[in-house]
């Protein structure tokens, strides 16, 4: 057996060819919850806040981050159906 | 070849100095751990750059009276002008206060430090902050081991107020020789001459004992001993209060060029004064009789009527000068110029390239990340002098609009000048040891280090961009057309937000803030382009400026765009760290060219809704 070959049936054996993927999963989970608690903070403050000047910049923030939760998920779902 | 010998000379000498005098030693000893505590106190108020220490020094520095109110107060708790103007220098040189706001609070120390004259003359007081400096070293260094970015800057500044008190312990020990010779008595001279020997051994003595405070004890001392007369003992207090000055001129060595001119502000200002008291001296004398009969001072309590002196004198020059403090910034910005300071014309050099990092692929990639930094930090000086900001302003969380208006300098930088001495070889040198990387990596490295190479490009194209936008920069600062003038200020305020938010990226290990930073900047540049959001349009349909200007202004948001976008790639490539999350799903989640696109198609698109509303009311309020 070819040591390259050798490499590829350990990798297979071990299912570290699938270490890449849930890594990947769990840097995704781990960031969709940081966002979640940004969203959070951000709701509050537009909730609070009194300046329209600021107002405007956090439904900014709040657009942004959605968009990531959103792009975050879309990732998740891509990596769980491959 | 005169510069190269500079180095061994002063060696020599001072290993000369140490050997032939043991006072020397201490002296120098004392100088060398004065500056180091200057060090650590910059590096502690770096920690606290946009956090609550600026909010609150901004807060009660906005205003030229407030300013000042801080300095008398700050003086008073801590019965130190010299400690307190020190303090100030590294405010000024970690980007907390701008220089106008320092030269407030160092006016307001001058009047601080005269209840140091009523409290040794009433009291016989005095505050030896020096005992404190042990246990502030003590608990200094152990916070400085803590992981917390607050407790960690909070070690920092008390480990830095420990080497200071003690450095200035070290110095006051060294010149204690010096102080034992010094017998008053022996110089008493009546008259003008008089004045100005005692105003010169003023000076003297606080240089040597490096405290106002100290003399004033010795002036007192001797003033009630009969030593000297009560006029030798007022120009003691003015040479005194001229001396105090060096501890900032020594604490600005270590600083930057702010830091510098605001050293020379405190003796300009103190040299004023001072000229004012001696000049004026007997209608001072006359007011300070009349004031302390007012007060009930006796006519023969000569100490107490040297404080109302010193309170008097300093409030007169605080008055003479306070219309001037403009002028007297611009004077600095002249005088103590980028061109002036002779470090600046350095060529900077890599910091961590080397042969032997060759070896080591690990430590290889390393280095070559540090060194795009580095190139980073010289990019962004430049950049930020190259659009007339200054870049300690950038950093702190002052107003924008505010950072806008603190111009850099009246004149063009000269950005090829800097660009061949603090990027070109840099950049080549990365760029050599990144090919040469590329032949010890395996394949799946290779990317990376492309990547690294394509930052490290995006830094100098930033960099060419910002030298052609420069020339219209200055050139529409001063213009009357108030349209065109605003459209070059919001391209300025617009590339201090993104220069702030790479900063903040490049310091937060926060990785939702690094996300939302990075994307906001990738909306902004697109936002702020004026062929694309249809400002141009508006303002040649209007005919609100000239063609001429319409097409600087086309080219000139351009290279604007450009820089956001090669500045914002870049940072994406440098500043993430390559264990975060973020850098795990290849950047994946920030988001990019094609969301911006969706965002902004979905934004006109509710825009264009609620104006159809809003037609529609109104034309049912008008049926």
């Amino acid at each position: 057996m070819k040591f390259t070959n050798f490499i590829q049936s350990a990798k297979e054996y071990l299912r570290l060819h699938d270490f890449e993927k849930s890594s990947k999963k769990k840097s995704i989970k781990s960031l969709l919850k940081k966002l979640r608690t940004k969203r959070k903070e951000i709701k509050k403050s537009i909730k609070e806040i009194e300046k329209d000047e600021h107002l405007q910049e956090l439904q900014e923030e709040l657009d942004i981050v959605c968009m990531q939760i959103k792009k975050g998920k879309e990732l998740l779902k891509e990596l769980q159906d491959a | 070849m005169l510069h190269y010998l500079v180095l061994p000379v002063i060696l020599s000498l001072l290993a000369y100095g140490f050997w032939i005098s043991p006072n020397f030693k201490e002296i120098a000893s004392g100088v060398a751990i004065f500056l180091f505590g200057m060090l650590f106190l910059e590096e502690g108020f770096k920690k606290f750059s946009g956090g609550v220490l600026e909010i609150v020094l901004q807060k009660s520095t906005d205003k030229l009276y407030k300013s000042l109110f801080f300095g008398v107060i700050a003086t008073t708790i801590m019965q130190s002008s010299s400690l307190v103007s020190v303090l100030t220098i590294s405010f000024l040189g970690a980007g907390l206060i701008g220089l106008a706001q320092g030269i407030g609070i160092i006016f307001g120390a001058n009047l601080g430090t005269t209840t140091g004259a009523w409290l040794v003359a009433g009291f016989g007081l005095k505050v030896d902050i020096a005992a404190y400096a042990m246990p502030m070293l003590v608990f200094g260094i152990v916070l400085i081991f803590q992981k917390s970015r607050n407790l960690n800057g909070v070690g920092y500044i008390l480990a830095g107020l420990g080497f200071l008190f003690l450095g200035i312990h070290y110095m006051k020990e060294g010149f204690e020789a010096f102080k034992a010779t010094i017998d008053l008595a022996s110089l008493s001279v009546a008259g003008v001459k008089g004045l100005l020997i005692f105003t010169a051994i003023g000076i003297f003595a606080t240089v040597v004992m490096q405290s106002s405070h100290a003399t004033l004890v010795l002036i007192i001392t001797a003033l009630a001993a009969g030593q000297i007369s009560y006029e030798n003992a007022l120009a003691l207090a003015i040479g005194a209060n001229v001396g105090t000055t060096i501890t900032a001129i020594i604490g600005s060595m270590s600083s930057n060029i702010e830091g510098k001119r605001l050293a020379a502000a405190h003796l300009i200002f103190n040299a004023v004064t001072g000229l004012i008291a001696i000049l004026l001296i007997h209608q001072i004398m006359f007011s300070v009789d009349y004031l302390s009969s007012v007060l009930g001072i006796a006519e023969d309590d000569y100490t107490l009527k040297l404080a109302v002196f010193h309170t008097l004198f300093n409030t007169i020059g605080i008055l003479v000068m306070l219309p001037f403090i403009d002028n007297l910034v611009k004077f600095l910005e002249r005088a103590i110029g980028v061109k002036e300071d002779g470090e600046e014309k350095t060529i900077d050099t890599v910091k961590y390239l080397n042969d032997s990092v060759l070896e080591f692929p690990t430590t290889l990639m390393s280095a070559i990340y540090k060194e795009t930094r580095h190139l980073y930090e010289n990019a962004f000086e430049i950049i930020a002098n190259g659009l007339n900001l200054k870049s300690r302003r950038i950093v702190s969380s002052a107003d924008l609009d505010e950072v806008i208006k603190d111009v850099y300098s009246n004149t063009p930088v000269d950005m090829d000048d800097l660009y061949n001495r603090k990027i070109k070889g840099i950049y080549g040198d990365i760029i050599d040891y990144a090919t040469k990387a590329q032949g010890k990596f395996p394949a799946e490295k290779i990317d990376e280090i492309y990547a690294i190479k394509l930052a490290n490009r995006d830094i100098v194209e930033a960099l060419k961009d910002t030298k052609h936008l420069q020339k219209n920069i200055i050139k529409y600062a001063k213009s009357k057309n108030s349209y065109i003038r605003d459209e070059y200020n919001k391209i300025r305020k617009n590339l201090a937000e993104v220069l702030r938010n790479i900063n903040i990226i490049a310091t937060t290990d926060e990785e939702d803030v690094m996300m939302l930073l990075l994307s906001k900047a990738k909306i902004h540049a697109k936002q702020n382009d004026v062929l694309t959001n249809g400002t141009l349009d508006e303002l040649i349909r209007s005919r609100l400026i000239t063609n001429e200007m319409a097409t600087s202004l086309m080219n000139d948001s351009t290279y604007a765009y450009n820089i956001s976008k090669n500045l914002v790639a870049m940072a994406e490539a440098i500043f993430i760290p390559k264990t975060s999350d973020i850098k795990n799903i290849d950047n994946h989640m920030i988001i990019n060219e094609e969301d911006i696109k969706t965002m902004m198609e979905e934004k006109a698109k509710i825009e264009k809704e609620v104006q159809k509303q809003e037609k529609t009311e109104k034309k049912k309020e008008e049926s």
